[in-house]
């Protein structure tokens, strides 16, 4: 009786164990695929002639309907060629990230946000600004990071007619900073046209208009003035209208499909604290910069070359080899249609 | 500066036309009827709207948000003030389809030269006209004070308002003119007791253009109450005249949800120049706002069956 007991018991124990183990993944007899689709939506109820909802008979095998195919991504302009603004704008909802790294020590970050294909909003670090301490200061040091903070708006390339450029209204401010006791700000009015003249050749024209300031204690303790104070002056101030004016561009060529080459002529403005005259504390001086732009995947982009401050004095020992690695995302775009 | 800015609209008005051209479905919005309250609603539909907006950036329009439903929006600046997030908001009510009631920062240039907004509580309502005729909306406003403190004095601005403003709409392009009749006062106390009131009449006008089914270009320019007093000063305060202007998008990224954006200067009205120059770009600032639309009317009629049409 005993043996019989436990035979009983080990085969029940088997069986539990048995049960507890996952089904294997093959096909069951007669049965179904082991990765059934999900079923369709349930129809809308019918209703009868009394009004009350009568469930229809589902049919749980029916087809699905074929997804709907994606829309094609439309290319992505970037922003800016290699240190100055384009006229192309980022798509509405598209994030847009560069971070840049150079041989001076110079880090520097960009991250961008497409406003409904008409605008663009943006924070950034830049390292263009630079300072000198006095008259005496031959070489110029960068101010970073100097925090920017900028909005776009603009109208999209053959909006108007075909072969219309691109055309951005830009500003783009900067946060106070403070530096060796010295407060200064920067900002910048940009009206920017970019024309993709072929399908591999780009050429981008723009004025800039700048204005910055200076406060902080400037002038030098003399018998004469034996107590200074703090002061400020100001672009503004210091310029005639049309000296705030510059001209800015670039040129793009696209020799292989991936692959551009960037050349690009900017300012950047300098301060020199406790230069003797006024107009020397904030000038701006010429920036150029090329290199290339590779295309790695559809969503990022590798950017490397050189940028040479002060250009007009023709100083390439100051010059900065620069790498840096620019993100765009659709992912906002597709969650924000996905709600719609 | 200006003429370049007048370019890019004109550029800005071709492309709306162009999008036109284009057959692109500008959506109107105001003119379409709300969403039904009812049980069956789903969540989706309840937010699909449509949502009209009752303002520009700070310039209210001649309509109001709709029945049962509420918008909140708000605006902020960290480059006008250094250091200083200066920030606005509206929170507004809507109730028969015709007023809502609302509490929102004004516009007002405070002493220290930035604009900054004063809060006020009020009422809004759309007047029941013909079709035929334009909107009109009349808005009343009770300045709240707004405290600020310099050294040992406290100065306290107020400003109550009334405003009318109507709007003529065409084809993806709207223009919004209105009046706006302020008192404004400024009191110090503590260190030294002063008060000065005046009544000014502001005109203010404003314009969108439909660039795409979702994203608008919007521009305003408004007078506003300007409060001068030089703080250690025991010359009396004065209240005058300035110009706030500003120039950027609203873009509607889901049918409840508005982002905008915008460039924003002032003018002194007295030498109809920047109070610094023309150069002096320096002082503009950019705003970044938001208003979101929150259907609390259809949402408790499908959840506990009130307040359903």
């Amino acid at each position: 009786m005993k043996r019989v007991l436990v035979v009983l018991a080990s085969v029940s124990l088997t069986g539990g164990i048995a049960r507890a183990q996952p089904v294997p993944d093959l096909p069951l007899e007669g049965g179904t695929e082991p990765s059934q689709p999900p079923l369709p939506p349930d129809p809308k109820p019918a209703e009868s002639a009394d009004g009350d909802h009568r469930e229809p008979a589902a049919d749980p095998y029916a087809p699905l309907p074929p997804p709907k195919p994606e829309k094609p991504l439309p290319p992505i302009y970037m922003p800016e060629v290699l240190t100055t603004p384009t006229g192309w704008l980022l798509p509405a909802a598209v994030l847009y990230s560069r971070t840049s790294l150079d041989t001076g020590g110079g880090v520097t970050s960009d991250h961008r946000f497409g406003l409904g294909d008409v605008a663009e909003f943006g924070v950034a670090t830049t390292d263009a600004v630079r300072e000198r301490m006095d008259d005496r200061d031959l070489r110029a040091t960068r101010i970073q990071p100097y925090v920017t903070a900028s909005f776009r708006l603009g109208v999209s390339e053959d909006r108007l007619f075909v072969g219309q450029p691109g055309v951005t209204l830009g500003f783009r401010k900067s946060f106070e900073r403070n530096h060796n006791g010295f407060k200064t700000r920067i900002a910048e009015l940009t009206l920017v046209a970019s024309k993709n003249v072929t399908p591999r050749f780009a050429v981008h024209i723009g004025g800039a208009f700048w204005d910055a300031s200076l406060e902080g204690i400037m002038d030098e303790a003399t018998e004469a003035n034996p107590e200074v104070q703090r002061r400020e002056v100001s672009l503004h101030d210091q310029a005639q209208l049309a000296d705030q004016v510059r001209v800015f561009g670039g040129l793009q060529i696209r020799p292989l499909d991936k692959s551009s080459i960037l050349v690009d002529v900017g300012w950047a403005p300098e301060f020199c604290y406790r230069c003797s005259i006024d107009d020397q504390k904030i000038r701006l001086r010429p920036v150029l910069s090329w290199g290339v732009r590779y295309e790695v995947a559809r969503w990022v982009r590798l950017e490397a070359g050189v940028r040479v401050p002060d250009i007009d004095k023709a100083n390439l020992l100051d010059a900065q080899i620069f790498g840096q690695l620019s993100f765009t995302s659709w992912a906002l775009r597709r969650a924000v249609d996905s709600l719609k | 500066m200006f003429r370049t800015t007048t370019c890019l609209l004109a550029l800005l008005l071709a492309a709306r036309a162009a999008a036109a051209d284009d057959g692109a479905s500008i959506t109107a919005d105001e003119d379409a009827k709300p969403v039904r309250r009812t049980r069956d609603a789903s969540v989706g539909r309840i937010f699909k709207g449509p949502f009209p907006s009752s303002r520009l950036y700070t310039m209210p329009t001649a309509d109001v948000v709709g029945a049962y439903v509420m918008s909140v929006s708000a605006e902020s600046s960290l480059l006008q003030d250094t250091g200083v997030l200066t920030s606005a908001g509206v929170l507004a009510i809507g109730f028969g389809d015709i007023a809502q009631l609302e509490y929102r920062h004004t516009s007002a240039i405070s002493i220290t030269g930035i604009n900054a907004p004063v809060p006020t509580a009020g009422v809004q309502v759309k007047l029941p006209l013909p079709d035929s005729l334009p909107p009109l909306g009349i808005a009343f406003r009770l300045g709240v004070p707004r405290t600020e403190t310099f050294g040992d004095t406290d100065v306290v601005e107020t400003v109550t308002d009334v405003y009318a403003v109507t709007r003529l709409r065409a084809r993806g392009f709207a223009l919004h003119a209105g009046l706006r009749l302020s008192q404004a006062k400024i009191e110090l106390t503590r260190a030294m007791e002063l008060a000065r009131e005046r009544r000014l009449a502001l005109p203010t006008g404003g314009f969108e253009v439909a660039m795409n089914p979702t994203a608008k270009l919007v521009g305003e320019v408004s007078l506003a109450p300007r409060f001068a007093w030089m703080p250690g000063s025991i010359k009396e305060p004065e209240i005058g005249y300035g110009m706030l202007g500003r120039l950027g998008m609203r873009w509607r990224i889901l049918p409840s949800i508005v982002l905008d954006g915008s460039i924003g200067y002032q003018l002194d009205v007295a030498t109809n120049a920047p109070v610094q120059g023309p150069g002096a770009i320096v002082q503009w600032d950019i705003r970044l706002g938001a208003e979101v639309f929150v259907p609390w009317g259809a949402l408790a009629c499908r959840a506990a069956g009130v307040f359903c049409d």
